[in-house]
């Protein structure tokens, strides 16, 4: 008997332990809620209180948070409530919902291809606006920052965390292969090449370690796109007028497919699925020795491999000679919204100020990957003793300033980007499983993009 | 839904035929069941019958990308997804999901309610383990499931790999995504699925498996005549919920393989999804769920007109 009761005691226990478990991240946000009622009652003299959605998750909120935590601090009028939506696909979507009672955040951190979207969508405060009224200098930014998210000749929003993708290698599989460990692959022919020689085996002939990979990842065919100096949309990829149509089923969207299915045929790259963790745990576990993610993931990379293996980074790998190509800026950027009145406004344009200075993005750059958006962070010492101590960080910065900008490196403008991306993963993911032919399967992709575009422009025009 | 309904349309009927003066002189035996009716049927109008008659007004707009309604088009959304191949294809992805979860889940957890049932030493320890599916919400196993199916670092290959089976992409193979996914569901399905089959064996009077036992009739033999039949209505009741699940499971696959690899997992309630706040094409999404009402209306209507004639109701 009392067995039975010690037992049921045990399992209700263990019940309750998993529900708590479960619950913890709802928990979470439940107590920021109500933390944001309760201040605003204490009776400090006139704080406005502004509520900053973002999308950093994991090591990334952790930074995140700080710098918010600082700018509270420091700024005793201003108490900002950071909010974790989710990830950039999630927040958007819930924005979205809230817009349509008016009820959304003051700062929304957007993603680089939301950003079509959210000038049509009429909710933001172009941040033109303040740097006009205020003479704020954005000289030090970077311009091909400006370049991406100036729309109609306004800076819209203001870019905060910004990245390219690059391309990592395992140094020391390099050197056991007989490869020079500073040379990363500078194209697909080399790409090929190494992999061959990096691609190891074991007694049963299962792969151990592949030479290459990459996530299925949209954002990585845009930068192909870009790096061969083609456009992924119409009317200057939608920057001389609104894009009517993508026409990436060229040269040299084809040219990327071949290369990609033509490694994983030979069985030197592997395929870890469109899961872009997946990817990067491959390489951090030793099963690739190449591949291609974003910059902001390079802390992540670092601690993951920790003393396993020394890692290097190099530029993102051409796919043809024309020096026109670079890599697009990916990553997001905050938007100011019109929800509330203009002192809410000003706060939020604050807190923006803040984010972008030279000591925030010194801190950012330094936890996370992303790239300074300024400058000035490059004059500062500290930032020269980390570049010295973690070269692999400079790689970023130096892709970004060899990178010409012209219509094909600023990036495409389309409302329904982030479709439009899924549909390219689809296609690429047929292509690789053997049912499409790369021509097929990007026709497919583009007219399916394109009815989309055609019905989205229809609702959004004016 | 059914039922209120029907008590409804019979009160209704009652109240016409009687006179105002005895109307009023009724008023308790007339009007109150009405009040009780209230809450409910509030509740329903207002979560059940508004939104789906909104969800049918919908389906005939194009929509902006707030989501207010655009354009009147009529049934071109309809059409539209009746000759989509993709559609078509999460209409075949959707009953090829229904196909492996259902037949497997009642069969695997039929097998360990009747071991959980017979008279032996601990059997409350393995009735909670079976039971402890219930527990964990979709979301978390399928977080965890995610994991074991790694295609680097998963134990499931691992384990595999120790028999000698070459790794299988789990969840980056086009035929082994849906497999994936069933495995999860089918897992999660087992227990609530034991805890009425379990329910329903502790039902069955001992004596009929003394009498059948006497009269020499093997353990696989009693199963068969006597543990099936006597189980038809539970078996009934979790073969119906069951396929209503199946058809609506969406946080599996969510988290799990987003619909990929290649639409290979796109069940209609995900292209449901996908439309509705990915590509925020309202008007489409809502039309593919007004075809999936059709779908399971058919399909549950099917289930009570031919299952229900082989159920043996005491």
């Amino acid at each position: 008997m009392n067995f039975k009761r010690f037992l049921s005691l045990v399992v209700v226990l263990t019940l309750l332990i998993a529900a708590v478990g479960c619950s913890k991240g709802q928990g979470g946000s439940a107590t920021a809620s109500t933390s944001q009622y309760s201040s605003s009652n204490s009776s400090q003299n006139k704080v406005i209180e502004i509520t900053f959605w973002h999308a950093m998750g994991g090591n990334l909120g952790a930074a995140l948070n700080k710098m918010v935590e600082n700018f509270n601090k420091t700024h005793p009028n201003i108490k900002v409530i950071a909010q974790f939506q989710g990830n950039y696909d999630e927040e958007l979507n819930k924005l979205r919902t809230s817009q349509q009672s008016k009820s959304g955040p003051d700062i929304v951190q957007v993603y680089d291809i939301g950003t079509r979207f959210m000038v049509d969508s009429g909710w933001a405060v172009p941040v033109q606006k303040f740097i006009d009224e205020e003479k704020y200098d954005i000289s030090q930014l970077e311009p091909n920052l400006l370049a991406y998210y100036t729309v109609d000749n306004k800076l819209y929003s203001m870019p905060f965390n910004s990245s390219t993708p690059i391309l990592y290698y395992n140094k020391t599989a390099f050197k056991e292969a007989g490869l020079d460990p500073n040379s990363p692959p500078k194209n697909f022919e080399e790409v090929e090449q190494y992999s061959k020689k990096l691609l190891k085996k074991d007694a049963s002939g299962k792969v151990t370690q592949y030479g290459y990979s990459m996530a299925i990842y949209g954002w990585f065919f845009e930068q192909f796109m870009a790096k061969q100096g083609a456009l992924y949309a119409n009317n200057g990829n939608g920057r001389d007028a609104r894009a009517t149509a993508v026409v990436f089923n060229d040269e040299a969207g084809l040219n990327i497919v071949n290369w990609w299915k033509k490694l994983v045929d030979e069985g030197v790259a592997g395929n870890f699925g469109r899961n872009y963790d997946d990817t990067l745990n491959a390489f951090t576990a030793g099963r690739t020795a190449m591949f291609i993610a974003s910059t902001a993931s390079l802390k992540q990379v670092l601690d993951g491999v920790g003393n396993k293996f020394e890692v290097g980074t190099g530029f993102l790998p051409a796919l043809n000679n024309n020096k026109e190509g670079g890599v697009i800026v990916g990553g997001a950027s905050l938007w100011i919204l019109n929800t509330r009145s203009e002192e809410y406004q000003k706060a939020a344009w604050e807190f923006i100020k803040y984010m972008v200075s030279p000591e925030q993005q010194l801190f950012w750059h330094q936890n996370t990957g992303y790239f300074p958006v300024t400058k000035a962070v490059y004059d500062m010492p500290e930032m020269k003793t980390h570049l010295e101590k973690y070269p692999q960080f400079k790689t970023a910065i130096e892709q970004l300033h060899s990178t010409p900008i012209n219509r094909a490196t600023q990036g495409a403008l389309i409302g329904v980007f982030p479709e439009a991306r899924q549909t390219v993963e689809k296609a690429i993911e047929k292509v690789l499983q053997n049912q499409a032919t790369p021509k097929e399967a990007l026709d497919e992709a583009v007219k399916s993009i394109n009815k989309a575009i055609e019905n989205y422009n229809q609702t959004v025009s004016k | 839904m059914y039922r209120i309904e029907s008590i409804t349309s019979k009160a209704n009927y009652k109240v016409k035929r009687r006179s105002v003066g005895i109307f009023l002189k009724n008023f308790k035996a007339e009007i109150e069941p009405f009040l009780y009716l209230l809450p409910a049927a509030s509740i329903f109008i207002a979560f059940t019958f508004y939104p789906f008659f909104k969800t049918i007004y919908i389906s005939l707009f194009i929509t902006d990308p707030q989501g207010g309604l655009s354009k009147f088009i009529g049934l071109k959304n309809y059409f539209d997804l009746l000759t989509s191949s993709d559609f078509l294809n999460s209409l075949y992805v959707t009953f090829k999901f229904v196909l492996l979860t259902v037949p497997f889940s009642i069969v695997i957890s039929l097998v360990l309610a009747i071991f959980a049932n017979l008279n032996i030493r601990g059997k409350s320890i393995f009735r909670t383990f079976y039971a402890l599916p219930i527990s964990i919400s979709s979301a978390s196993a399928a977080v965890i499931w995610t994991l074991l199916f790694n295609p680097s670092i998963g134990f499931v290959n691992y384990l595999l790999g120790l028999f000698g089976v070459p790794p299988i992409g789990w969840l980056t193979d086009v035929k082994w995504g849906i497999v994936a996914v069933s495995i999860v569901t089918i897992w999660l399905n087992i227990g609530m699925n034991f805890i009425f089959l379990l329910g329903g064996l502790q039902n069955i009077p001992k004596d009929l498996y003394e009498s059948a036992q006497i009269d020499g009739a093997n353990v696989f033999l009693q199963h068969i005549k006597i543990t099936i039949p006597m189980l038809s209505p539970t078996l009934f009741f979790v073969t119906v919920v069951d396929v209503i699940n199946a058809f609506q499971q969406f946080g599996v696959i969510n988290i799990m393989t987003q619909g990929g690899p290649v639409d290979s997992t796109n069940v209609i309630v995900y292209s449901i999804y996908r439309d509705a706040f990915f590509n925020f094409r309202f008007g489409v999404a809502s039309a593919e769920s007004i075809i999936l009402f059709v779908i399971l209306l058919i399909l549950t209507v099917l289930q009570f007109k031919t299952g229900e004639r082989k159920v043996f109701y005491r």
